[in-house]
């Protein structure tokens, strides 16, 4: 059973009668986090790659927020208050462990968000052991001289937001231009409360200044709404040699951005399709889409991150037809989909039938 | 609406905090209109609608790609959205970068009346049932006589399973929703006849099962009785490709095809590029040779003494339409435009519906042939009292005068070749002109196009 990794001398500091009360408030979760491992309910396997890709890029994403409403708090709104200022002045923030003990970084949409980033994190490390860095840079400049200026513009457009944002191999960068109006929004309210209580300030300031922060954040600037526009006039130019996106010819983001377009998901389950095992809606996606089974097959192996193999026989044998009905039912509202599974499930017995 | 691709000033549009319009350049209010909006009222256009939704309740700007559909097109834009805060009123202004209209894509479907069509013109019949195998709709060759009240019965009430021992195995296919492949079937009433039946099971768009599309193809020395009997005691007909020849060679040519088409699309997987394309030269030659066998076929047919044609009530624009239809994918091919008759209008005549059509697919076929890439065909109709007229006139080469008459000789191809041409085309076309009590005849210059126009008896 993994323990908390606190060294002995250091609980010593903090008083070990305070440290003792804290672990029995939080020792009847025990079962509850130990089940989640024995019992979990999917099938996707996380690796400690994942979680540890994923802690660091939540730590990171809170501290770079608490920075920025520190900033704008003390700056704009004349804040003068220690605790804010040494934040804003790149001090060690404090919010990211009030917030995970207290468990408002788990909301299905901060975590669901956290898987989608390592899992693309997972994609890159994995892409990148079939082709060079160099060779995906370049996957993106062949997009450079499109003939239509537009795509030309839209493609530097990605490189520069790519160029911004790219960590080192196999690791998720925190950018937050990166992040959906949603997602900002999703972690600023919680972080600017967290302040709140570090520093004591009871009036508007904070509450002002996390307004101004989400005003000014542009989600236009961020990777994904850059490949997805991308994608969107790359499908539209629609030349025959651009037809069928793949990951080593688009780089990644593009190519997720080209396939949920073409499937009408969103880049977010084609990303969390390809951590199923055997990858198989992913494969279902793109045989709706329509990719040749040569391409599938390079895509399916390019992604891949085990030993599977998809043959021809098996993609061939996928009915169009049903993989177009699937794909359909999946682009419907999540909140739909996920009460229709509900009221299917047999437990309910023949209820409302 | 015309506006395509990146737009030079953006289309914009002002949305109060209740999703009301306030504005909209021109663009945009059409599209509002058009979904079902007033001026003033809540922003008409659903997806519009929604982002400008989620920036109200953010309080913050939005950027993403939107698609909206009107009647005529789907239109692909790229929306932002700037969240304006005031003491007043909160306010959502849009900013439509892009803005880009395509028709709905229909390329993928199969229209249903142009598959009738091409049974009608290959003499096929069609069946369509439900999942208990009961008929939907029915449309056979006139030849097999009337069928009364098949629609809703069963198909194996209305068909014998033939040979009898074939009974089970076809209904074990039906079961497993496999196709079925070359099942003759007899009719159990009317003139009795003998068809060969291909099934495509239909899956819906839920993936359940629906039914099948059968096509029927008379069957070839059994097919009537009375030729049977004039086939007795002679080891090769008169009708050897009516009856024996063509049904012989059409299925191993079929096939052929069918695989080289396979191979050549490597459905299969990798291939060598050049083996690929002399699988597609295979395919190309099959193709030929099926539709010299066709043309032999035809051309046996009209040369038999009791050889005659129905007197349907046709239409030629109809027709016209038709036949453009089948050829549609040709044309597209070579960026050829055929330029139809107003679809609105009727030109009532006298004739067999298969052959007619059969001759306008062979004249139009003619001119996408001989037309260069991205020209113009135009079809016009006209009639006189006595005569409905219809012509093909293309951008081609044209024919000399001396050369007019001698284009509708057997096998004449003007010194032509390779170009997938049999040579009987004309001479079949004209012939059945004839059989029809109409005409077939060329107006041509050497350089400067030629127009075929057919006449064929007015009907009032």
């Amino acid at each position: 059973m993994a323990q908390q990794d606190i060294p002995m001398n250091e609980m010593m500091n903090m008083d070990i009668i305070r440290f003792a009360s804290a672990m029995a408030d939080k020792a009847s979760f025990i079962a509850e986090d130990f089940a989640q491992v024995l019992f979990p309910k999917t099938s996707v396997i996380f690796n400690d790659r994942m979680r540890s890709n994923a802690l660091q890029y939540l730590r990171s994403v809170v501290g770079q927020l608490e920075q920025q409403i520190c900033v704008i708090a003390t700056r704009e709104f004349d804040v003068a208050q220690d605790v804010l200022q040494k934040i804003a002045n790149g001090g060690e923030g404090q919010s990211y462990r009030l917030l995970a003990d207290s468990g408002l970084l788990r909301t299905t949409e901060i975590v669901q968000h956290l898987f989608i980033k390592a899992q693309q994190s997972e994609l890159a490390a994995r892409l990148l052991q079939k082709i060079s860095q160099q060779d995906l840079e370049a996957t993106l400049t062949r997009h450079l001289d499109h003939q239509d200026p537009v795509v030309a513009e839209a493609a530097m457009g990605l490189l520069v937001a790519q160029s911004k944002t790219t960590g080192t191999a196999g690791e998720i960068s925190a950018s937050l231009a990166d992040l959906s109006a949603e997602i900002a929004y999703a972690f600023a309210w919680p972080v600017t409360a967290s302040l709140a209580r570090l520093s004591g300030l009871s009036g508007p300031q904070l509450q002002q200044a996390t307004e101004r922060f989400l005003a000014a954040h542009d989600e236009s600037a961020g990777v994904a709404r850059k490949a997805s526009r991308l994608a969107q006039l790359v499908e539209q130019s629609g030349t025959a040699e651009d037809n069928i996106p793949h990951p080593m010819r688009d780089g990644l983001s593009l190519f997720i951005a080209r396939l949920a377009r073409q499937t009408g998901l969103t880049s977010d389950q084609i990303v969390s399709f390809t951590a199923e095992p055997n990858m198989a809606r992913f494969v279902v996606a793109m045989r709706a889409a329509d990719f040749p089974v040569q391409e599938a097959l390079s895509v399916f192996s390019a992604l891949d991150g085990g030993d599977h193999i998809l043959t021809a026989a098996t993609y061939q044998e996928t009915d169009r037809d049903r993989a177009l009905a699937l794909v359909s039912s999946w682009t419907a509202p999540d909140a739909y989909q996920n009460a229709k599974r509900i009221l299917a499930d047999d437990s309910l017995g023949d209820r409302g039938k | 609406m015309t506006a395509s691709g990146k737009l030079a000033e953006p289309v914009r549009g002002q949305v109060d905090a209740d999703g009301m319009l306030l504005s909209a350049d021109p663009l945009l209010m059409r599209l509002h209109l058009r979904s079902g909006g007033a001026e003033g009222g809540p922003l008409a256009v659903p997806e519009l609608a929604e982002i400008c939704r989620i920036s109200r309740r953010l309080r913050m700007n939005l950027s993403r790609a939107v698609q909206a559909s009107d009647d005529d097109c789907r239109i692909d834009m790229w929306v932002e959205t700037r969240f304006v805060a005031s003491d007043k009123e909160p306010q959502v202004s849009l900013a439509i970068i892009d803005w880009k209209e395509r028709p709905y894509d229909d390329t993928d479907k199969i229209d249903p009346a142009r598959e009738r069509d091409f049974d009608r013109l290959e003499g096929r019949g069609a069946i369509r049932t439900d999942a208990a195998l009961r008929i939907i709709s029915l449309q056979m060759p006139v030849e097999s006589g009337h069928l009364p009240d098949a629609i809703g019965q069963s198909l194996l009430e209305i068909y014998d399973v033939f040979p009898p021992s074939a009974h089970a195995r076809l209904l074990e296919a039906v079961a497993e929703r496999q196709p079925i492949r070359n099942q003759r079937m007899r009719e159990k009433s009317g003139s009795q006849r003998l068809f060969l039946f291909q099934g495509q099971p239909l899956i819906d768009k839920a993936g359940i099962f629906a039914g099948y599309r059968f096509t029927a193809v008379p069957d070839g020395p059994e097919a009537s009785g009375q030729d049977a009997q004039a086939m007795t005691g002679k080891l090769i007909s008169d009708n050897l490709f009516g009856f024996q020849l063509g049904p012989a060679l059409r299925q191993p040519l079929g096939k052929i095809i069918a695989n080289a088409e396979t191979i050549s699309s490597k459905l299969q997987g990798p291939l060598r590029g050049d083996y690929a394309s002399y699988a597609k030269d295979i395919a190309s030659a099959g193709r030929h040779l099926l539709d010299l066998v066709n043309d032999l076929s035809d051309l046996e047919a009209i040369e038999r003494p009791e050889f005659t044609v129905a007197a349907d009530d046709i239409d030629l624009v109809d027709l016209a339409h038709r036949a453009a239809g089948l050829l549609a994918v040709k044309a597209s091919d070579h960026q050829i435009r055929i330029d139809l008759p107003d679809e609105g209008g009727k030109l009532p005549a006298c004739g067999e519906f298969r052959r007619s059509l059969q001759i306008l697919v062979n004249l139009i076929g003619n001119a996408i042939r001989y037309s260069p890439d991205g020209s113009v065909i135009k079809v016009r109709v006209a009639a006189d009292e006595e005569f409905a007229r219809i012509s093909v006139t293309d951008q081609g080469d044209g024919i000399a005068a001396e050369d007019q008459d001698r284009i509708f000789e057997k096998f004449e191809r003007l010194g032509r070749s390779g170009d997938g041409g049999s040579g009987l085309g004309l001479f079949i076309s004209r012939r059945l002109a004839h059989a029809m009590g109409g005409s077939l005849i060329v107006k041509s210059a050497a350089g400067k196009g030629s127009t075929f126009t057919l006449s064929l008896p007015y009907r009032e």
